[in-house]
């Protein structure tokens, strides 16, 4: 894929570039999923970043200390705005 | 006696801490949720005899997993002196918070902090005297590991025991409900107690998944990794089996053969061409599979499995299942059960459900025996391992098919969220552990099932008194002679159609029923098996064995996981089904094609 102009059309996790990092606004699913993504580290206010994504499937996250791999339909349950 | 329950999340060493504290046996996984049986111990802590519980990893106590429910019902349902919370040193600010929700509860834990080497080495400190102060529990540092700290916290442990007063279970259900306030707690707590530096690096982790993680090089790797797992296994294991079974033949012409001329002749044949005989080949198996844990347990604890399970979402996500259920299958290559029972880290049931039915087709080590066993009596040493390959292949092709059949009814919504842990190199004790685990949870299925099938069949191939042993007029070939209509089409002997029957119990038997019933052991195995198959035969043979059903303990788990019978017969009838429509085909395939 080629890489885009991420501050632009930013919305969510599964837009954001390999290698860039955004601020977590929000988390848009039931309130168990919400709980899950919650309880691994995608908390409001904390800052994300890609480290890697395959082509069709997951994309490596690093939350604070964390690194998780998710789909890119639950990194889209996840709001972001640029980070400074 | 007092009880002491051990909580975490995953990947924090709980595993490895328990085994310290008791000394018992139980397996680490680097992969998250991979500790799902309530692991219990017995043991002295500073006198006294207490019980340490070591609980599922979780992320939260209020979270809608299985396991997250497991551990909820249990603080629920039984009374808990001391809680022992262990916590991954690097990642405080993530952690924390299930602290917090334990302290909430009144449970006054003691929070040991394990993996402080990996955090030292990170740069990251940790003020465990003013953290311990600001949370009004004892805080210790430790490796459990190395084994660092380990005195620091017991003694906590049995400090804290002494003044602690026990939630009764029912306050504890009144208490469990989610608190925002935690985060933000947790949150304040790390930045206080806790300097890191700004941006963590792994540089070992980092450099290695570039290369493991490629996206174009990753997949054909791993595919790599498992076959040399495999031709490891084969090329190691061979020589190993072939030096048992000397070993056992040479006590039996020192000690056993003697007693020809004491015993009489049926009983002597009973209890050494048939019992002895039978569990003993069974047994020179035996190294093959504690190589194969061995292996099985590295893979494992480097946390490699994490990056199979990235590397193959894209298409697990095409057949319905995640990431988790390719893991579950390669843990199912040890055995199906312990991998039946993984998937309780699945929030939805269809998931769940989609994965217990593809589980049981994978190529557990008690099918490996078999195979191993027939491969070496009727391949060349050069084909062996390309045969054994290609019934791992029709183990993967199996579970893919039946997802793809099955996937349409069982759709789920659930995240696919794991954490990646970073690679660890793993611990020759806790792979020793393993390895012994595997030895005695051999013996203890060899008193039981074992001894019991060889003895059946020796009885089914030897009576009525008069017939031929293992021949005609036996119960056996009568038994035979009734499966024939089913079993002749895909080129299975009637005399291996009761070997089929019995392995319908435990795989392991397989072997040692046909020692039993020829009386042979060896090379006169060998060659007599030989005369009992062609290779076309022997690959219809085992596609048949690979397919049909585990063992009755596969099934059993199937019922008390799904907790449906209807599931438990849906997963049987396909499972017979697949087995002999494929073996139907590949025999009369071949047979048509001219071999």
């Amino acid at each position: 894929m080629h890489m885009e102009q991420p501050q632009k059309t930013l919305s969510n996790l599964s837009r954001l570039a390999t290698g860039e990092t955004a601020c977590i606004t929000g988390i848009h699913a039931p309130d168990d999923i919400r709980l899950r993504l919650q309880a691994m580290g995608l908390r409001t206010g904390r800052v994300a970043r890609v480290i890697r994504r395959t082509r069709l499937g997951p994309m490596q996250i690093r939350v604070g200390s964390v690194d998780l791999i998710m789909r890119r339909r639950d990194a889209a349950r996840v709001t972001i705005t640029a980070s400074q | 006696m007092k009880r002491i329950a051990i909580v975490g999340m995953p990947n924090t060493g709980k595993s490895t801490f328990f085994n310290r504290l008791t000394g018992s046996s139980s397996r680490v996984g680097n992969w998250p949720g991979v500790t799902v049986e309530l692991l219990g111990a017995h043991t002295i802590l500073g006198g006294e005899a207490v019980e340490v519980v070591d609980l599922p990893g979780i992320y939260d106590l209020h979270g809608f997993s299985d396991d997250e429910q497991v551990v909820r019902s249990f603080l629920e349902n039984n009374a808990v002196d001391q809680v022992v919370m262990i916590l991954n040193a690097s990642q405080l600010d993530h952690q924390l918070p299930l602290a917090l929700q334990i302290h909430k509860l009144g449970m006054q834990p003691v929070l040991l902090v394990n993996m402080i080497d990996e955090a030292d080495q990170l740069g990251i400190r940790i003020d465990a005297e003013s953290l311990s102060a600001s949370l009004n529990c004892p805080v210790v540092l430790i490796s459990a590991r190395n084994g660092t700290g380990m005195t620091a916290a017991t003694d906590a442990l049995l400090e804290n025991m002494q003044s602690v007063t026990p939630v009764q279970p029912s306050e504890l259900k009144a208490h469990l409900h989610a608190d925002d306030e935690i985060v933000s707690h947790a949150e304040l707590l790390v930045s206080q107690h806790v300097s890191s530096p700004s941006l963590l690096v792994r540089k070992m982790t980092e450099r290695i998944d570039r290369v493991l993680l490629h996206p174009v090089l990753g997949l054909p790797l791993f595919f790599l990794a498992m076959f040399l797992v495999f031709q490891t296994v084969y090329t190691l294991g061979a020589p190993l089996q072939e030096a048992v079974a000397w070993l056992l033949e040479l006590f039996r012409g020192w000690a056993l053969d003697p007693l020809a001329n004491v015993l009489p002749a049926s009983v002597f044949g009973f209890l050494v061409n048939g019992l002895y005989d039978g569990v003993g080949t069974v047994a020179s198996f035996v190294p093959v599979i504690i190589l194969f844990f061995f292996l099985m347990a590295i893979v494992e604890d480097s946390g490699y499995l994490a990056r199979a399970a990235y590397l193959t979402d894209a298409l697990m996500a095409r057949l319905g299942l995640d990431g988790r259920g390719f893991v579950m299958l390669l843990m199912g290559f040890g055995c199906n059960v312990p991998a039946l029972m993984g998937t309780r880290v699945m929030r939805s049931r269809s998931l769940r459900l989609l994965s217990m039915l593809v589980i049981p087709f994978s190529l557990c080590s008690a099918r490996l025996q078999v195979f191993i066993f027939i491969t070496t009596a009727l391949f060349t040493p050069k084909q062996a391992p390309y045969i054994l390959f290609f019934m791992y292949l029709a183990s993967f092709a199996a579970a893919f098919l039946t997802a793809l059949v099955f996937g349409r009814r069982l759709k789920s919504d659930e995240p696919f969220v794991l954490e990646l842990p970073p690679y660890r190199k793993p611990v020759l004790f806790q792979v020793l552990m393993r390895g012994w685990h595997e030895i005695s949870h051999f013996l203890r299925r060899a008193s039981t099932f074992i001894i019991t099938g060889v003895i059946l069949v020796w009885w089914l191939t030897h009576y009525p008194e008069g017939s031929t042993p293992g021949g005609a007029g036996t119960y056996a070939s009568m038994m035979g002679d009734w499966m024939k209509p089913v079993l002749d089409p895909i080129g299975i002997s009637s005399i291996m159609s009761v070997v089929l029957l019995i392995g319908f119990v435990a795989k392991e038997i397989v072997i040692g029923a046909i020692v039993a019933m020829t009386g042979l052991e060896g090379a006169a195995l060998n060659s007599y098996m030989t005369t009992q198959m062609d290779g076309i035969q022997a690959i219809s043979f085992m596609l048949f064995i690979l397919l049909y059903t585990p063992c009755l303990s596969t099934l059993a788990t199937q019922l008390g996981e799904s907790r449906s019978w209807k599931f438990t017969g849906v997963s049987l009838a396909w499972s017979l089904g697949l087995a002999w429509v494929v073996s139907f085909c590949f025999y009369q395939g071949a047979r048509a094609l001219g071999y």
